[in-house]
C-alpha cells in the first residue's frame, strides 16, 4: 500500500515536471532507492534523509526496492526518465545493483551510495566500515579480559558482506592480542533462536574456558545472553553485539548485555543528502565519507535510547 | 549398490519396537557412538538434556505435519505460522497484562485459524496444498510483520518464559512435545479420524467409495497442523523471550525432513509419529554433534545433508516392502 502510494506519487510528480518544466517547484529533486523498508536500520536512514531534506528545502522521491536489485535498477531508470537532479542509492547488492550506478552516471545524474557499496564507483559514498564495528566490539572484549581468555565468535549468514567484514575486523583484534584464544567461530545466521541453541552447545563443548562471546549482530548476542543466563554462567562471560537494536540497548541499560556497537543511521542519511546536494551545486565532495561507529556500554547507553 | 528391500521382509515383526525404523535407529546409535568417542561430554546428562530441549520445537511441528503428509498433502506455512503466533502470544504476554493462559491460547488459536484457512482452501477451493500453504506462508509472514511493526516484540512476562525452562531437571518444551506426540499417536491408532488419515492418503478414491468424508478428514489434518504450529510458536517465543516476525524461516523444511526421515511417505498413507520422533532426534543429534566438534559452518551443511540422505537410504534398504505402516 505504502509502496503503491510512493509509486503513484512518483508518477504524478513525473508527469507534473514534464508538463511545465519546474515552473511551480524550483526545489532540487533527489530520488532515493532503499534496500528494504522492513529493516529497522533502513527506516532510520529514510527518516534521517526526509527530515534533513526538509531542512535544506530539497524534494525527495523515496522508493523501496524490497531487497530486489532488479527492482532497484528499475527504480533508478525511472528516476533518470523523470530527470531528477541527483540519486541516493542504498544498494541491495554489490554486483547486481551496479548497473543502477552506471546508468545514472551515463545519464549525467550524480549518484551517492549510502550505507553499503556497489562494484561500480558512484559519484560519492557515505557509510561506515563494517570491519570497524567488529574491531570496536572485540577491542572492548580484549580490554575487559585484559588481553587473556577464551573467546567465541557468532557469525552472521555465511557469505554476506557484513558477515565477512565483521569477521575480518574481529580477527584483526584477535591477531593483535595473542592472549585471546579463539575457541570457535560458528554461524547462527543472524537469528536469535539459532544463537540460543549454538550457545547451549558451546557451553557443553567449552564449559569454563569461555570468557567472552562476540556476536556479529545484536539478535545473536541476545540469544547467547539468554542461554548463558539460563545456565547461570552470564556472570563469568562478557557478551558483545553489534547494531544497537532496541532490545540490546535495553539489555545494556539493565546491566545484562555488556556492550553493543551503534551504527549511525542518522549521520549516514544526513551525510548522503549533503553529498547529493553538493554534487547538484557542482561543489567539491569527498569521494568517500565514513561515519564512525560508536561503542555503547552502560555508561553511555542513556544517550542512545530513544 | 541397488537397494533390495524384499530380502529383509522376514525381519519386520521384530522391528515394531523401533516403530519399524531399524535403519534410523541404527544410524542414530552409530552417530551417538561416534560422537561419544570423539567428545565424551556428548553423553553427559546436561548435553542430552540440551538435545532434547533443542529438538522440541521442530518435534512439535513435525508431529503436526505428519498428519498432513499422511493425507498426501504438505504444509509449507509452518515457519511463518511460528513467527505469527509467537508475535501474537508476545503481544499478550507483557508483565501483568493477562493471565498466562491467554497468550498461550491466543497463539494456538491463531495457528489453528491459519490451519483452518489452509484446510478450507485445499478442500473447498481445490487449490493444491503446495500452493495453498505457500500462499499462507507469505501472508502469515506479512501479517507477523504488520502486527509487530517489523520489530521484535519484547518485554515478556517471566510466567511465559518459564515455558522454556526446566521442571525437575526436564525441559518443559520436551514435556510438551512428549504430550503432543503421545496424544497424536493415540489418535492415529485409536480414533476413527486417525485411521481415515491413512485411508485418504493411501487411496483417496477407495476412501471415498468406502464412505469416508475425505474433505473433512483433510481439513482436520491442516487444522491440527496449524494448531500445533501455534503451540510451537508460543514455545519458541518463550525460549527467545520475544515474538520475532523474522523467526522460523525454513522451519517447515526441517519438520518435513524429520517426518520423511522417520519413514512417512511424501505421497501419503504410510508413516506415523514414532518414526517422526526418531527423525527429529536424528536431526537434533546431528546439529548438536557438529557444534560440539566445532565443524566449520560451511562443512556443517554438507555433513548434515550427507547424513540425512545416508540415513534414509540405509533405512529404506532395511524396510519391508509389505508391512510398512508403523504408528
Amino acid at each position: 500500500m505504502k509502496r503503491a502510494c510512493v509509486l503513484l506519487l512518483a508518477v504524478l510528480c513525473g508527469c507534473g515536471r514534464s508538463g511545465d518544466q519546474g515552473a511551480r517547484d524550483a526545489r532540487p529533486v533527489i530520488g532515493v532507492s532503499l534496500l528494504n523498508l522492513s529493516n529497522e536500520f533502513v527506516v532510520t536512514l529514510r527518516e534521517a534523509m526526509a527530515s534533513h531534506a526538509k531542512e535544506l528545502n530539497v524534494r525527495l522521491i523515496v522508493n523501496d526496492a524490497q531487497r530486489s536489485p532488479e527492482r532497484q535498477v528499475q527504480q533508478v531508470e525511472t528516476f533518470i526518465a523523470q530527470r531528477v537532479n541527483a540519486i541516493v542509492l542504498n544498494p541491495c547488492e554489490v554486483e547486481a545493483s551496479s548497473p543502477a550506478v552506471q546508468k545514472a552516471l551515463a545519464a549525467g545524474i550524480p549518484i551517492v551510495n549510502v550505507n553499503s557499496e556497489t562494484k561500480a564507483v558512484p559519484s560519492a559514498f557515505v557509510g561506515s566500515r563494517d570491519e570497524e564495528s567488529a574491531r570496536l566490539g572485540m577491542a572492548y572484549i580484549a580490554d575487559r579480559l585484559k588481553g587473556r581468555g577464551g573467546v567465541l565468535i557468532m557469525e552472521g549468514y555465511m557469505g554476506q558482506a557484513a558477515q565477512i567484514k565483521r569477521g575480518e575486523g574481529a580477527r584483526e583484534v584477535l591477531a593483535k592480542n595473542p592472549g585471546l584464544r579463539l575457541l570457535a567461530a560458528q554461524t547462527a545466521e543472524w537469528d536469535r533462536a539459532k544463537a540460543v541453541t549454538l550457545m547451549e552447545n558451546w557451553l557443553q563443548a567449552y564449559g569454563s574456558s569461555i570468557q567472552a562471546v562476540f556476536a556479529q549482530n545484536d539478535e545473536m548476542a541476545m540469544g547467547a545472553l539468554l542461554a548463558l543466563e539460563r545456565a547461570g554462567r552470564k556472570k563469568d562471560v562478557v557478551v558483545v553485539g553489534v547494531d544497537a537494536i532496541a532490545d540490546a540497548l535495553q539489555a545494556v541499560r539493565d546491566g545484562r548485555l555488556d556492550a553493543t556497537v551503534f551504527q549511525d543511521g542518522l549521520g549516514q542519511g544526513r551525510g548522503a543528502i549533503d553529498a547529493a546536494l553538493r554534487l547538484i551545486r557542482k561543489e567539491p565532495v569527498e569521494k568517500a565519507t565514513f561515519i564512525p561507529f560508536r561503542l555503547v556500554t552502560q555508561e553511555n547507553v542513556a544517550s542512545f535510547i530513544r | 549398490m541397488p537397494c533390495r528391500s524384499d530380502k529383509h521382509s522376514a525381519r519386520v515383526p521384530k522391528l515394531e519396537l523401533f516403530a519399524g525404523r531399524l535403519g534410523i535407529v541404527v544410524a542414530l546409535l552409530a552417530l551417538a557412538a561416534v560422537l561419544a568417542a570423539l567428545k565424551p561430554n556428548f553423553l553427559s546428562a546436561a548435553n542430552l538434556t540440551n538435545v532434547v530441549r533443542q529438538v522440541s520445537i521442530n518435534g512439535i511441528l513435525a508431529v503436526g505435519v505428519t498428519a498432513v503428509l499422511l493425507t498426501g498433502g504438505v504444509d509449507l506455512s509452518l515457519g511463518a505460522l511460528v513467527a505469527l503466533t509467537g508475535v501474537v502470544a508476545a503481544h499478550l504476554a507483557h508483565p501483568g497484562a493477562y493471565p498466562l493462559l491467554v497468550p498461550i491460547a491466543a497463539g494456538i488459536l491463531a495457528g489453528a485459524a491459519c490451519g483452518a484457512v489452509n484446510g478450507a482452501v485445499v478442500t473447498r477451493c481445490g487449490v493444491p496444498s503446495f500452493i495453498a500453504t505457500l500462499g499462507m506462508m507469505t501472508a502469515a509472514r506479512g501479517l507477523a510483520l504488520v502486527l509487530s511493526d517489523g520489530r521484535p516484540v519484547s518485554n515478556m512476562s517471566p510466567a511465559l518464559t518459564r515455558l522454556a525452562g526446566d521442571v525437575a531437571g526436564i525441559p518443559v518444551p520436551a514435556l510438551i512435545l512428549a504430550a503432543v506426540a503421545a496424544a497424536v499417536a493415540w489418535m492415529l491408532r485409536n480414533l476413527r479420524l486417525g485411521r481415515y488419515l491413512y485411508a485418504v492418503g493411501g487411496n483417496e478414491q477407495a476412501a471415498r467409495a468406502a464412505g469416508i468424508r475425505v474433505q473433512g478428514v483433510k481439513f482436520a489434518a491442516y487444522l491440527l497442523c496449524g494448531a500445533l504450529a501455534g503451540l510451537a510458536g508460543v514455545v519458541l517465543a518463550a525460549r527467545i523471550t520475544t515474538g520475532q516476525p523474522n523467526a522460523g524461516v525454513a522451519y517447515e523444511l526441517d519438520a518435513i525432513a524429520a517426518v520423511v526421515i522417520g519413514g512417512t511417505r511424501l505421497s501419503g498413507g504410510v508413516g506415523g509419529v514414532g518414526g517422526t520422533l526418531l527423525g527429529v532426534l536424528l536431526m537434533g543429534v546431528i546439529g548438536n554433534g557438529l557444534d560440539l566438534l566445532n565443524v566449520p559452518s560451511y562443512y556443517q551443511q554438507i555433513v548434515k545433508g550427507v547424513i540425512i540422505i545416508g540415513a534414509v537410504w540405509f533405512d529404506r534398504c532395511h524396510q519391508a516392502s509389505g508391512k510398512e505402516r508403523g504408528v
